[in-house]
């Protein structure tokens, strides 16, 4: 009978269950794509460049793990605040507490069980999907990439359903120490949290403290090492928490003591974050650091996105060097949009590659004028013959135009005409192409190096890079495993952080709906509650966004030495904001529509 | 009557949708309140008694007849009308006091005054004429939940009267309240009535609070049904008067 009214008790409360629900399915399809990748030896192996990534995979691992941990916690708190009145009203009818417990415990354990299920399932599906459509943007290509890695599975399934069992030992034991009074009246508690000056200032030095400690962890990690990281996660965290637990109070009280306070609703909005300002400081402290962690993980991943082209362009003296163009490659090179163009005659004797003095006269080799200014458009100069001879021809850039890229080869050497005229060697021609813009051309370029490689073959391991394409491409792979955890992990905590909210947003309208009936009663004009809610709302969005992008701004040091000049994890971080922002604010939007939905009262009394 | 604040000319509401079977809560319901009236409305559940109540407070719309409340006609009203309406005109009292738990007594009690915008020093003074009207003077820094059922009906009873409504308008005010709390707070209404001639509409079943209106009507199945006027009688001949019409009323 008790289960029976238990399973009534959910099925009420069906749409509050479902978002649960999918939140939580949510962050475990989430957490399996991650470990998919962060396990799947085979994949790891067979990529190079996910190699050099693997300790940022696993520590992208650890760091979701941890977040899962607490957003496990947090929906579980949801749930208990859900169903308590529920469970004080069993009790008040008679039911043993034990009965009531088993109860508790079988729930949450459904709930989560079912919510790892259907996340793994939908983790299967996004990693077929979704992964590849993300590597396929950032054009990477990673092999034995599998959507089912059983390995991840079982990681997945353990570490969820460990978590739930956890949080429903904890459900238990909250319902068993709380008196039934308690469980019925939780809701319409008046939390009026204590001021304690001395103790609050004492608690706003030290958050300063541990967040400046975290900042300087991350800028410091040179020194530190990886352990930069955990104590900068955990200083912040726990100062962020104390700064908000301090100062968000001491705000409140001090407006509510002004004039402006006085006016329209603005008493009744800070009497309600006063009024839930306990709730809040914890959700704020979480999602500040999901904002960060999102924004810096998609600053992170779209300057190496941004940056690398640029990079590649200063990486060189041309984008391609092809060798003998045939019709095809004539007909792609067209295509492209050049800034130098230069054909020169090659004779190969031996392992020496000759070249023809009066053809370097007459279209002298480009060289790029190597500056250590960051950002710098890249420029080319040419040299005297006779210094180029001497300088330039010895130069990395020029030796690899030598066409026998497998075997051995020595430095070119530049004769004159006459002279090359009487060798007797192979006669190759070789046309070095550079683009204006490497990443407006990388398909073309991609097709001519393909086919340049196929007609002049070099080595396998990638130890000949020959022109900035090439050299994009070896950096594209290097970087990419990064840029792509950094795509990944900022799309899965915007999508933890907007789920967390959401969280917050089901638990605390019941109770506004309430309040907002009321002022509707007392004539408070629509047009003045909906200002209210945007203001209450905005202000719950716009403090953790604040501190989140404080926290970027000082988290980008850690990435100052993997981008070293002319890359920098500041360089356009404006417009990477300002996405981020504008995608934060239509969240915003869609939270305030979905509360004044819940909450408003309707124009007219029907019921 | 020349000077009535509230007058309403048959008034009738139709519950349910096109193409349900149509429900009647009020059918055609005449009456008026004069200015400084303390007038009660009584009736068994379901006569319609919220319903009424709903229609004068705009909250709800008729779907017939008008409501002229302190000379405007409020089933005319749209808006921010309706709300301004409610926030200037008319003093709510309810059985479950809607106080806002979120704010102090205080607060509670200046958010009329703040929602019209009223200079800061302006409300303190009115909150404190009316918090020691109805002796609630060292209540007003509380929260709702630090006070009893009795303390949270008079805080709940200053709001309603602090910005000077036409009419105090109160939905069975005493039904959470033990019986000296009951008392006390009819007795304050009256006080108010009485001293500030404003005038008082309360909808009850109970007896016992109606016996302090000056006038009481009792609606039937949407109509009203019969009326009774205190006049002269003191309130314990005037209850009694109530229970033997409720007892040949309700047959």
């Amino acid at each position: 009978m008790l289960t029976k009214l238990a399973l009534a008790g959910v099925k009420n409360r069906r749409r509050d269950y479902l978002v649960l629900l999918a939140g939580l399915t949510m962050s475990a399809a989430i957490f399996y794509m991650f470990a998919n990748l962060a396990t799947n030896q085979a994949f790891i192996k067979a990529n190079a460049v996910v190699q050099s990534a693997s300790i940022v995979f696993g520590f992208g691992a650890v760091l979701l793990a941890l977040i899962t941990v607490v957003y496990i916690m947090y929906a579980n708190s949801f749930l208990l605040s859900m169903r308590q009145h529920d469970y004080g009203l069993f009790m008040m009818l008679g039911a043993k507490r034990k009965r009531v417990g088993e109860l508790v415990f079988l729930e949450t354990l459904i709930l989560g069980t079912v919510a790892t299920v259907v996340g793994i399932l939908l983790g299967i599906l996004a990693s077929k999907f979704l992964v590849g459509f993300l590597l396929d943007r950032l054009g990477l290509h990673l092999s034995h990439l599998v959507s089912f890695y059983l390995p991840a599975v079982l990681f997945t399934a353990v570490l969820y359903v460990g978590l739930f069992i956890l949080a429903s030992l904890f459900n238990l034991m909250r319902l068993m120490r709380t008196t039934v009074q308690n469980l019925l009246h939780a809701d319409q508690q008046a939390n009026q949290p204590k001021v304690r000056p001395v103790r609050q200032f004492i608690a706003g030095l030290l958050g300063l403290a541990l967040v400046a400690v975290g900042y300087w962890a991350m800028a410091a990690i040179e020194q530190l090492k990886l352990t930069a990281i955990p104590l900068a996660l955990v200083t912040i965290t726990l100062g962020t928490y104390l700064i908000f637990h301090a100062t968000v109070l001491a705000v409140i009280r001090g407006l509510r003591r002004t004039k402006w306070a006085r006016k329209h609703l603005n008493g009744f909005l800070l009497g309600q974050l006063n009024f839930r300002v306990h709730d809040y400081t914890r959700m704020l402290t979480i999602v500040s650091l999901l904002f960060a962690m999102a924004l810096g993980a998609i600053t992170v991943g779209s300057g190496y996105h941004r940056q690398m082209p640029l990079v590649a362009d200063s990486l060189g003296d041309y984008s391609v060097a092809i060798h003998n163009p045939n019709a095809q490659q004539k007909h792609w090179m067209g295509q492209l949009d050049l800034a130098h163009q230069a054909t020169y005659t090659q004779k190969v004797v031996g392992q020496t590659t000759y070249y023809n003095a009066a053809e370097l006269k007459r279209t002298p080799y480009q060289q790029q004028k190597y500056s250590n200014k960051t950002n710098a458009t890249p420029k080319f100069y040419t040299e005297s013959l006779a210094k180029f001879k001497k300088s330039g021809s010895q130069s990395m850039n020029f030796i690899v135009l030598n066409p026998n890229k497998l075997g051995d080869f020595k430095a070119p050497k530049i004769v004159s005409a006459a002279a090359f005229a009487r060798l007797n060697g192979k006669t190759y021609t070789v046309t070095t192409l550079r683009v204006k813009h490497l990443a407006n051309d990388l398909e073309t370029l991609g097709k001519l190096s393909k086919s340049e490689q196929r007609r002049f073959p070099a080595p396998h391991d990638g130890s000949l890079v020959v022109g900035t394409y090439e050299s994009y491409q070896m950096m594209n792979g290097v970087f990419g495993g990064l840029e792509f955890i950094g795509y990944f992990l900022g799309i899965a905590f915007l999508a933890m952080l907007a789920s967390c909210l959401m969280f917050k947003i089901l638990s605390g309208a019941p109770g506004d709906l309430r309040r907002y009936a009321m002022l509707n009663k007392i004539g408070v004009r629509r047009s003045l509650m909906r200002g209210g809610l945007a203001k209450e709302i905005g202000i719950l969005f716009a403090i953790p966004g604040i501190m989140g992008i404080v926290d970027v701004l000082f988290g980008l040091q850690m990435f100052k030495p993997l981008m070293s000049a002319p890359m920098s994890p500041y360089l356009g971080i404006g417009t990477t904001f300002a996405i981020f922002i504008g995608l934060y604010v239509i969240y915003y939007l869609i939270t305030l529509g979905l509360y004044l939905n819940l909450v408003m009262p309707s124009e007219t009394l029907q019921d | 009557m020349t000077n009535a604040v509230v007058d309403v000319h048959n008034l009738e509401k139709t519950y349910g949708k096109a193409g349900e079977r149509p429900y009647t809560a009020l059918k055609g319901l005449n009456f008026s309140v004069a200015e400084g009236e303390f007038v009660g409305i009584m009736g068994a559940s379901g006569s319609g008694k919220t319903t009424l109540l709903n229609m004068l407070s705009t909250l709800d719309t008729p779907t017939n007849g008008d409501v002229i409340v302190n000379g405007h006609d409020v089933t005319k009203m749209r808006g921010n009308q309706l709300a301004d309406f409610r926030a200037q005109e008319v003093g709510f009292i309810f059985q479950d006091f809607n106080l806002l738990e979120s704010l102090t007594a205080e607060e509670n009690i200046g958010l009329p005054l703040a929602l019209k915008g009223t200079a800061s020093r302006v409300m303190d003074q009115a909150i404190h004429q009316v918090a020691e009207t109805l002796s609630i003077t060292d209540l007003l820094k509380k929260y709702p939940a630090q006070l009893s059922g009795g303390q949270k009906q008079r805080v709940a009873a200053a709001r309603a009267i602090v910005h000077q409504p036409a009419i105090l308008m109160g939905d069975e005010p005493t039904g959470a309240l033990d019986s000296t709390s009951a008392r006390e707070l009819l007795d304050l209404l009256t006080t108010i009535n009485q001293e500030q001639q404003m005038s008082v509409l309360l909808v009850t079943h109970d007896p016992f609070s109606a016996s302090f209106c000056q006038r009481i009507l009792f609606i039937k199945d949407g109509q009203i049904g019969s009326e009774l006027r205190r006049d002269d009688q003191d309130r314990r001949t005037f209850y009694q008067q109530i229970l033997t019409e409720l007892g040949t009323f309700s047959e």
